[in-house]
């Protein structure tokens, strides 16, 4: 009997054990869903998540009773989550079960306040956040005029009521409490804060049910809830600010400072930059240049020359604005200053900029040259200058661009830019000359002034319209440009002869000169969409131009004119060009077809004075062409792509060209114009090849181009030696026959051992045949010149950086009718470069560079060894402070070389630049430096 | 005067509507447009291993320009689907200039639980064929209406291409289909949102009727067979080799 009573007992204890201590390792889980009328509710989406991080473990859509089943899961703590379009979610905590089937049996779901899912969701397309019974409205998608209060915002808000006396509420009860961040604010009352409170301010509403303040002192929950709204507060705009301040001193009284600051919205952008020194950075470099024109540092691509062959022929381009970036050309010393501001506005649809800056830069150089002319047979003769360089510049800028998109189809560019620009230059020039025997004759003294103040005024509009069919768009645009010139030029010469019989020649003169150049331009553009894949283009464009240019020519102190030298001309250019482009667009295939007739129109009139009669008749000279274009764009698989281009391009002659008057700043080398001048006729074709393979960072590219130009416009020279003046050479332009050019050019980077060893190479060609008349002789000269360079670039690892390089480039000089003056030059150069992180924050970067200059016919041989070397220091507590000791040029070696061949002119030139010297700089980053190598340079 | 809404009347009416396109969305069927939105600046900012500087420089400099759209089209019904490019035009005006199409469809079939990816990877066409894992969802809070249905959003962090993404799913479209690389959630995905913006899929259209070849892959490709294990680890490697170099790892890869 004990017994029997005890093994059951044993059993039940057992059990009781098991069940209590070991819950089941799967259970299922079920429940069924019902609103509060106890319906069923369907097809809500029930949710099984992982308790510790909501991660989803399972989930399943609740049958037509109601009744969900999660079968066979890992038992383990739950989140159950039940969402439903028209009712609150709810969201429950399981806790692992007991038993195998853990029946949650009914759960309940109350019915959403349908009007906010329909109000808010649906209409203002905000979203919603629903936690428990709290609702939360996104403050940012209600739009309110700037300066409105929270009252305003609230009136806005779907599913919340304010009345005219600010009263709040919401699913028909009272707002009767309001938080700020969760706090009190100006004691209770809800208005205090809705009527003072500004709406920007606000990033989030929040309304929920609080338990009354009894039943909170109390602690009985007495059921009586409040309506109860919380305004979260913006974390601050999106906004910034970064900038740097740099200053160094040096030997040889080198000094240098900089300064740029910007400021940041997400709207509106606005920078500040400046600089002063004498080590030639005549302006500021790229890369601050972008940080100071912020995001509208790449509009200056606005193109409105509608058509083909944009950037063929005509002069038919919208200038952009003159950038204050540096264009130091190597030569003599600099002191510049600069400084300007720049303003973006961008909303998306409506973008707005307006830029300011000045600049000037005081030049001076000393500049040593030789120069050989080769004349017809076996003449020739030689030439030393020592030329004393001292020019000013300055230049006020600004520009302004406006962009308004009125709708995804209608799009409006203005652009207006304004430069006014000072020039004063002095030049005065020692030129030794030979005679045919290579024996010295005379030399000449220049010393010549100008004085220029130039104003520019660039303007262009451009509307776009998409129209509801794909691919159908209409634009037009149109342009004025005008510059205007004032100057005066100075021209004082001596010319001495060394044999003592010859009298020595002054020229003394003064010349007033006068320009202005006015440019009126449109273009409209139409594209009708064949098909999908061909699309027919209509293109039209007008301009004209009308240069007007003076010259009054006066001996020095004296008031009567010399008119030999005067000559004031009237000239109108008028384009009209209209044509067709088909284009077939598909999968990789981009090939366009185009015609165009076109219409070039010269004036050109000229007299001795403004107002005076005119020496001409007005007769227009109409050159019309046919001009067809082709264009082939492919893209192969694997990244390959192809290029093949043909154009014809008509180009009309340069003001300049056409005027037939002397210009005596140079009595030993005089330049006439030629009034008989016709527009050149060039035929271009084009080829390239690129490949690029992503997974290796590798690329390579080809390209090569062929051009006929048919009348070209070549200078010829003739020279003559006169016992009375010595070697003079005059200089006309002419229309030859026929001229030729070819040119190729590779580039190639690939990795030898990847993302370490990195090989870059660079080669091309360049072949250019033209008649060239010299001394009246037809002289064919072919010019070929070949360069080549390369380069390895090694990381070491994260702190060092080697490279190691070099350049080179050969040319040569091929004349048919007098083969013994065949030239030939070549230069190269060997560079080498370190960046080294050797301690934590400090750094040593150095580069070497040696370059050679040859060219035997003149038994010319220079080389200069270039080596530059810093060592800089990060400090500070958050790296915004570095110190630099920089030496620049330490072999005190550097000097500007120059070797050039102009038809039968060859020559080099030497000129002093800035050598040797030691600087100290401290530079302030606003955001700190970064402690590390600068590895990469794609951006 | 306080307005008055007959807030019950119009709560009975919507309840009844809901009800009814509740009832009738049971396993939607048809195809879905998304517009594919990609911001160059954001992507750029979301690599951690290029300076924080050249990021910001960057997103100073393009963040309200660097932005490109396409159309990307999702085909569905119960047991399937299939994700691909679309044929036409997003960006206003870009027609006229045609890039080529790379091979590039993704096709999930939640019946078998198998995944068929046709992806070109930095040049490379590659064919995946395995089983279907569905990403760690995190499910959140929000609610709000994509392309005129009810969604909730779900996040996922992606530790290889260090993405974090918030989706919006359907609660009436009862489908774990998704645009990209994103499925497995209760409902189909109408929005995804990868690094702040970065990447936007967003469905603009949605256009429930019978499919039928639209599933379709097509039958003859070429292309290296790996599995989902293999193409994660060319990603993996890719990201490393351009992280050493501090360039940006995504071209050449979809984003």
């Amino acid at each position: 009997m004990k017994f029997k009573l005890f093994l059951p007992s044993l059993l039940l204890a057992l059990m009781s054990y098991f069940v209590q201590a070991q819950n089941p390792t799967r259970v299922s889980i079920k429940g069924t869903l019902q609103d509060t009328l106890h319906e069923a509710i369907p097809f809500a989406t029930v949710m099984l998540l992982n308790n510790a991080d909501s991660s989803l473990v399972n989930f399943l859509s609740s049958n037509d009773k109601g009744e969900f089943a999660f079968n066979n899961v890992k038992n383990s703590t739950y989140l159950l989550k039940v969402q439903h379009m028209s009712f609150l979610p709810v969201q429950k905590l399981l806790q692992p079960s007991a038993t195998i089937l853990n029946n949650l049996s009914v759960v309940t779901m109350k019915p959403i306040s349908t009007m906010l899912m329909e109000v808010v969701i649906r209409a203002a397309k905000a979203p919603l956040r629903i936690k428990g019974d709290t609702v939360e409205y996104d403050a940012s998608t209600f739009k309110v005029p700037p300066g409105s209060t929270v009252e305003d915002l609230l009136r806005r808000l779907p599913g919340i009521d304010v009345d005219a006396d600010g009263n709040i509420s919401t699913q028909g009860k009272d707002v009767t409490r309001m938080y700020v961040d969760g706090k009190t604010f100006f004691g209770d009352d809800p208005k205090s804060v809705t009527k003072n409170l500004g709406a920007e301010a606000i990033s989030k509403v929040q309304v929920y049910n609080e338990k009354s303040e009894q039943s909170k002192l109390t602690g009985v929950d007495d059921g009586s809830q409040e309506k109860t709204m919380n305004l979260e507060l913006k974390e601050e705009f999106k906004k910034g600010a970064f900038g740097k301040a740099s200053l160094a001193g040096g030997t040889e009284d080198r000094w240098a400072a900089r300064a740029n600051y910007n400021r940041f919205n997400d709207k509106s952008q606005l920078s500040f930059i400046g600089y002063g020194n004498n080590i030639n950075q005549t302006g500021v470099n790229w890369e601050d240049y972008g940080e100071f024109k912020g995001n509208n540092a790449f509009n200056n691509f606005d193109n409105g020359d509608f058509g083909f062959n944009r950037n063929g022929g005509h002069m038919f381009y919208f200038s952009s604005d003159d950038s204050p970036v540096s264009n130091y050309d190597g030569k003599g010393l600099t002191e510049n200053y600069g400084a300007g501001t720049n303003f973006n506005f961008d909303n998306k649809k409506t973008k707005f900029n307006a830029s300011y800056f000045y600049n000037q830069t005081q030049l001076d150089f000393d500049q040593k040259s030789y120069q050989k002319t080769y004349l017809d047979g076996e003449n020739a003769f030689e030439q030393y200058d020592s030329l004393v360089n001292d020019d000013f510049r300055s230049s006020h800028s600004i520009a302004t661009r406006f962009e308004q998109e009125f709708d995804s189809s209608n799009k409006l560019i203005v652009k207006a830019n304004f430069r006014y620009s000072l020039n004063n230059n002095n030049k005065i020039n020692n030129q030794q000359f030979s005679d045919y025997t290579l024996e010295p004759y005379n030399s000449l003294k220049l010393d010549n002034t100008t004085d220029l103040a130039a104003s520019k005024i660039t303007s262009a509009a451009i509307y776009r319209h998409l129209f509801k069919k794909k691919g159908r768009s209409f634009a037009i645009s149109g342009g004025y440009n005008s510059n205007t010139n004032d100057g005066t030029e100075n021209y004082n010469s001596i010319n001495k002869f060394f044999e003592a019989t010859t009298p020595t020649e002054q020229i003394q003169q003064m010349i007033n000169t006068g320009k202005n150049v006015n440019e009126l331009k449109s273009s409209v553009l139409y594209t009708e969409p064949l098909s999908k894949k061909i699309f027919l283009e209509f293109f039209y464009n007008f301009s004209q131009l009308t240069n007007k240019s003076n010259r009054q020519a006066y001996p020095f102190g004296n008031e009567l004119r010399i008119d030999s030298l005067s000559s004031y001309y009237d000239q109108v250019t008028m384009y009209n060009r209209l044509g067709s482009v088909l284009r077939y667009s598909y999968n990789g295939l981009n090939a366009s077809v185009g015609f165009a007739m076109q219409q070039l129109k010269l004036t050109g009139l000229y007299s001795l004075d403004e107002g005076l009669p005119w020496y001409n008749e007005n007769v227009t000279k109409d050159y019309p062409n046919f001009t067809p274009n082709l264009n082939v764009n492919y893209e192969f698989k694997n990244n390959m792509r192809l290029d093949l281009a043909y154009s014809n391009d008509i180009s009309a002659p340069d003001f300049n060209d056409l005027q037939p008057v002397k210009n005596l700043s140079n009595p030993s080398y005089q330049v006439i114009g030629n009034p008989d001048l016709i527009p050149e006729n060039a035929h271009n074709v084009e080829f390239g090849v690129h490949y690029w393979n992503p997974s290796s960072f590798s690329s390579i590219g080809v390209n090569v181009n062929y051009g006929i130009t048919k009348n070209p416009i070549v200078y010829s020279q003739s020279s003559h030696f006169d016992p009375k003046t010595g070697m003079i050479t005059t200089s006309t332009p002419e229309n030859m026959e026929q001229g030729t050019n070819m040119g190729s050019w590779l580039w190639s980077s690939m990795p030898i051992i990847k993302t370490k060893l990195t090989i870059d190479i660079n080669g091309g060609a360049n072949m250019s045949n033209r008649p060239t008349r010299i001394n009246d002789t037809l002289n064919d000269i072919k010019s070929q010149n070949y360069n080549l360079g390369s380069n390895l670039n090694y990381t070491a690892s994260s702190k060092l950086i080697l490279s190691v390089g070099g350049s080179g480039g050969f040319s040569k000089i091929r004349y048919n009718k007098s083969e013994m003056n065949n030239q030939d030059y070549f230069n190269y150069v060997i560079r080498s470069s370190i960046k080294w992180q050797f301690i934590d924050r400090m750094f040593f970067e150095s580069n070497f560079n040696y370059s050679v200059f040859k060219n035997e016919s003149f038994n010319f041989d220079q080389s200069i060894p270039l080596w530059n070397a810093s060592v800089r220091r990060i400090m500070g507590k958050k790296n915004k402070f570095e110190t630099r000791l920089a030496v620049f040029d330490i072999f005190n070696q550097n000097v500007n070389i120059n070797q050039y061949a102009f038809n039968n002119i060859v020559g080099t030139s030497k000129t002093n630049t800035l050598a040797r010297y030691f600087m100290l700089s401290i530079t302030y980053n606003m955001k700190g430096f970064e402690n590390k190598i600068q590895k990469n340079r794609f951006m | 005067m306080r307005k008055y809404i007959p807030v019950y009347t119009i709560a009975f009416i919507v309840l009844l509507s809901f009800q009814a396109t509740g009832l009738k969305a049971q396993k939607p069927e048809g195809t879905i447009r998304y517009l594919r939105t990609q911001n160059w600046a954001k992507m750029m900012a979301s690599v951690d291993y290029i300076s924080k500087q050249q990021r910001e420089r960057s997103m100073y400099m393009w963040g309200t320009r660097s932005e490109w759209k396409t159309y990307t089209h999702l085909h569905l019904n119960a047991d399937e689907s299939k994700y691909e490019n679309s044929e036409e035009e997003a960006e206003p005006g870009s027609e006229g200039w045609s890039n080529r199409k790379e091979t590039f469809f993704m096709k999930r079939n939640f019946k078998d639980n198998t995944l068929y990816d046709g992806i070109t990877l930095l040049g490379k066409t590659y064919l995946i064929h395995d089983s279907i894992v569905p990403p760690k969802w995190k499910i959140m809070n929000d609610m709000k209406e994509v392309a005129g249905h009810i969604c909730m959003n779900a996040s996922l962090n992606d530790t290889l291409r260090k993405q974090n993404t918030i989706v919006w799913f359907a609660l009436d479209m009862p489908v774990s289909a998704g645009p990209d690389r994103f499925f497995g959630l209760p409902g189909v995905i109408l929005e995804v949102d990868v690094n702040n913006g970065a990447l936007i899929l967003t469905a603009d259209k949605i256009d429930l009727a019978p499919v039928t070849t639209e599933l379709d892959v097509p039958a003859k490709i070429k292309g290296k067979k790996i599995t989902m294990t293999e193409y994660d680890k060319l990603i993996e490697n890719q990201i490393k080799e351009r992280k050493a170099a501090e360039e940006p790892w995504f071209w050449g890869i979809s984003y």
